[in-house]
């Protein structure tokens, strides 16, 4: 560990705790309403920002049109995150509602493209069109398969 | 929700909506503030909707069951944020965005392999497919 460089293991870790909570997302909705779990994961969101407040620096004077935007991406993020919730709560399984709703960044680089007037690199070309098969291929549930209670919304 | 169609995928589409609109409002709004102010403003947008939940957040029994489900949305949420702060500690201690983001957005690898393990999960043979495509897709979009 002690060789591996300080970027890699803090990404390795962002990995890893984004890829846990697709499964604590899902352990949550089987027992609670994908409101209530959504209401506690953004308390969880005030006690990181709150530390963050107490602990670092802090830029309080911000352009209005960027702190709008600020406060614009957490409204949009978390009413992401309530029908990611919704979506685990309706019987989505996680494996498949978390690669699915993954695939975002292909509508990031849509608007991308029309508003800010970006353009697409032939790898980001490949990709849309990768992104857009694989979602379809994700939304073909087997009809035999069968799953623990654990895995259904069992609320 | 929409014709013909699982709850679950409509959600799932409209959440790609919602966080591929975020994703846009949040590459023009880092540009003008740092990842930590960032963190603390964009909570301040979670606010309105805390109180739109809240009603709902009173109602359902309490128990053993509601507690548990409570504290698993509160790790998913203390992971996704340290998640947040791990990765632009990343890009902050010397690893090039063109690699950190692509790699860290291959982080469905790590659920599929716990929801397979623990939760039991069976996907069908397309959805595999459609998973492998996925980090394809993901990592070329994100570099």
């Amino acid at each position: 560990m002690s060789l591996m460089p300080a970027w890699l293991l803090f990404a390795t870790i962002a990995l890893v705790f984004w890829g846990i909570t697709g499964v604590t997302q899902k352990l949550s909705t089987n027992r609670i309403s994908s409101q209530l779990s959504c209401f506690w994961w953004a308390w969880a969101m005030v006690a990181i920002s709150a530390g963050l407040a107490f602990t670092v620096p802090i830029q309080w004077h911000l352009r209005p049109f960027i702190l709008a935007l600020s406060i614009l991406s957490g409204v949009l993020n978390g009413l992401g995150a309530l029908t990611s919730f919704a979506a685990l709560e309706s019987g989505g399984k996680a494996s498949v509602v978390i690669s699915l709703i993954s695939l975002y960044p292909l509508l990031t680089v849509a608007i991308a493209v029309l508003f800010l007037h970006e353009r697409l690199t032939p790898f980001q070309d490949l990709g849309a069109v990768m992104a857009i098969v694989a979602a379809i291929l994700l939304s073909i549930e087997a009809p035999s398969a069968t799953a623990s209670p654990e895995s259904q919304s069992g609320r | 929700m929409l014709a013909g169609m699982p709850a679950w995928l409509a959600y799932s589409l409209v959440t790609i909506l919602l966080w591929g609109a975020w994703g846009a409002v949040f590459k023009v709004a880092s540009s003008g503030v740092d990842a930590n102010t960032n963190q603390i403003f964009f909570t301040v947008g979670l606010l309105p909707l805390m109180l739109v939940l809240f009603p709902a957040a009173r109602h359902g029994a309490v128990g053993p069951q509601r507690r548990a489900g409570i504290a698993w949305a509160f790790v998913t949420g203390i992971l996704g944020g340290a998640g947040n702060i791990a990765f632009f500690r990343a890009l902050g201690s010397g690893g090039k965005v063109s690699i950190v983001a692509p790699a860290t957005a291959l982080f469905p690898i790590v659920t599929v392999m716990l929801a397979v393990t623990f939760l039991r999960e069976r996907i069908s043979k397309q959805q595999i497919i459609g998973f492998a495509l996925a980090l394809v897709a993901i990592y070329l979009l994100s570099m």
